[in-house]
């Protein structure tokens, strides 16, 4: 496959009029720099030189998140320094984009794998027939939880919000305020985003094809109906507010502190690392729902291979972002499903029987995908704003000191909408 | 200055007088080997400091959107910041900071290297060392460790109870990882003055019937008061540029722990997170010129005990 798909990006290349674009071949393999984060990684690139003689990956971990946007807008305002091919999670795409620092590949054969995508997905990394990302992994939500405890206090599984904040109450009394039911970590923007999403929110509302204009809506009554309602689970005492990915947080994983994760699918992976001793004590079950009997879903986090504009072959660069963990690339699936718990979002794989039926060890022999993949497959579509650094800041700002302060969480919401407002204006944007 | 005062007075009627011996080429060459020997200072401090300064003020002129790209904004970003409420609760925050942790610190090395001054036993060199080894830990490693430490569920202190990153005491803790790691630098500094203090005062002192607390306070301590300056100076100047430990703590409580918490955190958020370079530059450099001030003021203020005249 990979023959095939060399042939096309080479074919596309010498038809497209972009010849100033492609410079000539060397003639020794040639260098792809990346950059990325995922766990794992090292195995995944070793199969991919193994597998191709004329490409070479030459893989550097330059941090987690905010760290590596920060060296990589960096590098990208510097004119060199940056990689060739970078991860880049969903949400930061429309930012990289409007600064000009991602090459469409969908000059490069992009828009020949796009049937391997559901539709938000793509729509996430594309406008038309551009493409600024090859999307790798999602985040799609579910609500882990720990059997060993619900057994132990006799909670029963929540199908609802509703419900969820009843068992929450049962919890706290039956376990004399030791457990929380789980703890909302305000200091994570994705995490606050992906439940908003799940609600229906909107906060933005931009296309790539028209970047002056930018709908900003963080305050909408969907994204106040969620923040409302955790407000009154963390002041009541049923959620706890610890910061997630902190040693603490890991703790309460670990010991019975939480009896929930409202996790991505990605996070086991994280857990499995941070909180090993509960490893086999955890389930899967589907996100809770507003509604009874609806399936709304939202993504948090999951990211995409972009080429930057230094890369000095992009139709090569292009090439590295399709295939290193393509759609076909089973092999390299295999080590990313199996060692690194990554979800993965190209649809061949999501419905390889393999992947379908595999039983974690994690969640005690449960076959959890038969949770994540229906609910990836039910996420809306949804667009971010192209400064999201600054967007998730004042999200998790204004939360975390009105958690703090213990001041309203809905006037905190209003304080991000006015900044995001005036930021964005600030900006140049045409703001609606 | 005053070394450099009389030697420059020595030369200058040398130079000017008509019995002058020296041929004009000797002097050349031995201006030439002068700015020799500083050479490498100069490269370093025009390469390093002086050009880097140039371009983050001339980008902190400018002004550039996402949308509009750059435009000449003369000291617009200037006046932004002046008027931005986040760098002044910065600004309000590292001064009550330094007003509190500079002398507990001071005073802690003070105390340290005298006592050390005063014991003889090999002990004190053992003491020495361990309470110079914090400065010998990488300030982002010893943030990391006191953020463990400060844990409420794994850390030794957890029985207290007490919410170590809280918004009311986080900027104590900050302190301590401060004054943790830059006492012991302190006191080597304090110990190595004393150390040039002739012996024989104190013996003289001990005839008129000085105890060693006496000898301590009145002539150990005001015989180093040029060090101490020194080191409450370069105190001062790090308070003001407060970074590396609100920065790494911040995970553990972004409430408390604002991305505005100091001047240079913000101005660092600005940039790297924000894409206001402009903004940054105009931030760092206000905060620059603030360092410039305060540390002349208090050079100003004891310029007596200083010898920095």
């Amino acid at each position: 496959m990979t023959a095939i798909a060399a042939f096309t990006a080479v074919t596309l290349v010498a038809c497209g009029s972009d010849a100033a674009e492609t410079p000539e071949k060397p003639t020794g393999p040639v260098t792809i720099k990346v950059w990325a984060w995922y766990p794992e990684f090292q195995g995944v690139v070793d199969l991919f030189n193994k597998t191709h003689s004329d490409i070479k990956i030459e893989w550097t971990n330059a941090g987690t998140g905010q760290d590596q946007y920060t060296k990589l807008q960096t590098a990208l305002k510097a004119g060199k320094g940056a990689p060739d091919v970078a991860m880049l999670e969903l949400q930061e795409i429309p930012t990289f984009q409007l600064t000009k620092h991602l090459v469409d590949l969908g000059k490069y054969g992009a828009n020949d794998v796009k049937g391997d995508y559901v539709d938000w997905a793509w729509k996430q990394v594309s406008t038309g027939d551009q493409v600024y990302a090859i999307p790798v992994d999602a985040g799609p939500m579910a609500m882990m939880y720990r059997d060993d405890i619900f057994s132990k206090y006799g909670l029963t599984v929540p199908k609802t919000w509703d419900e969820y904040k009843a068992q929450a109450e049962k919890l706290k009394t039956a376990s004399a305020g030791k457990s929380f039911i789980t703890d909302f970590g305000a200091n994570d923007g994705g995490f606050m985003t992906g439940l908003m999403w799940q609600a229906g929110a909107q906060p933005y509302s931009y296309d790539i094809a028209n970047p002056t204009n930018i709908g900003v809506n963080v305050n909408s009554a969907e994204a106040k109906k969620v923040i409302e309602y955790w407000e009154g689970m963390v002041n009541g005492g049923l959620a706890d507010s610890t910061a997630f990915h902190t040693t603490d947080f890991y703790n309460g994983l670990n010991t019975e502190k939480y009896a929930t994760y409202l996790a991505a699918g990605w996070g086991p992976g994280y857990i499995q690392a941070n909180a090993a001793k509960s490893s086999g004590k955890w389930k899967v079950a589907p996100l809770p729902q507003w509604t009874a009997g609806e399936n709304k879903q939202g993504d948090w986090g999951g990211s995409s291979f972009a080429v930057t504009d230094q890369a000095k072959y992009p139709d090569i660069a292009a090439k590295v972002a399709m295939e290193i963990f393509g759609a076909k690339n089973t092999e390299a699936w295999k080590i990313g499903i199996d060692k690194a718990f990554l979800f993965p979002t190209a649809t061949p794989v999501l419905e390889s029987a393999d992947f379908k039926n595999k039983e974690y060890e994690f969640f005690g022999g449960q076959k959890v995908n038969e949770v994540f993949v229906p609910a990836y497959n039910a996420i809306g579509p949804f667009s971010w704003s192209p400064f999201n650094s600054y967007n998730f800041n004042q999200l998790t700002t204004n939360l975390n000191q009105a958690i703090e302060k213990k001041t309203s969480w809905t006037a905190a919401l209003d304080t991000a909408q006015e900044n995001v407002k005036t930021y964005a204006t600030q900006q140049g944007f045409q703001v609606q | 200055m005053t070394q450099v005062q009389t030697r420059s007075a020595a030369v200058a009627p040398a130079a000017a007088g008509p019995t002058q011996r020296r041929p004009f080429f000797g002097r050349a060459r031995e201006a030439a080997t002068g700015w020799l020997f500083v050479l490498p200072f100069a490269v370093l401090l025009v390469a390093f400091l002086l050009l880097p300064m140039a371009y983050a003020f001339k980008i902190s002129l400018y002004r550039s959107t996402l949308i509009e790209g750059e435009v000449f904004a003369w000291f617009d970003n200037y006046q932004q910041a002046i008027d931005d409420p986040l760098v002044r609760e910065g600004v309000l925050r590292v001064l009550i900071f330094g007003l509190i942790q500079t002398p507990v610190m001071i005073g802690l090395a003070l105390l340290a290297a005298l006592l050390i001054d005063a014991a003889t036993s090999r002990f004190s060199r053992v003491f020495r060392l361990a309470a110079f080894v914090p400065y010998a830990v990488p300030v982002v490693i010893g943030t990391l460790m006191w953020g463990f430490l400060y844990s409420k569920s794994i850390g030794p202190l957890a029985w207290t109870g007490i919410d170590f990153v809280g918004s009311d005491t986080v900027l104590a803790s900050l302190g301590n990882i401060v004054t943790w790691q830059w006492a012991g630098y302190n006191m080597i500094v304090l110990y190595a003055a004393l150390q040039g203090v002739p012996k024989e005062i104190y013996e003289s002192a001990k005839i008129d019937g000085a105890g060693q607390v006496q000898i301590a306070l009145r002539i150990k301590t005001p015989m180093i008061s040029s060090a101490l300056v020194l080191a409450t100076l370069f105190t001062i100047m790090g308070t003001l540029q407060f970074f590396t430990e609100p920065l790494i703590l911040q995970p553990l409580n972004p409430g408390a722990i604002t991305q505005h918490y100091t001047p240079n955190v913000y101005a660092y958020n600005q940039a790297f997170s924000f894409q206001q370079y402009n903004y940054s530059a105009a931030i760092s450099f206000l905060l620059g010129a603030v360092v410039f001030v305060g540390s002349y003021i208090f050079l100003f203020a004891t310029r007596k005990r200083s010898a920095l005249r």
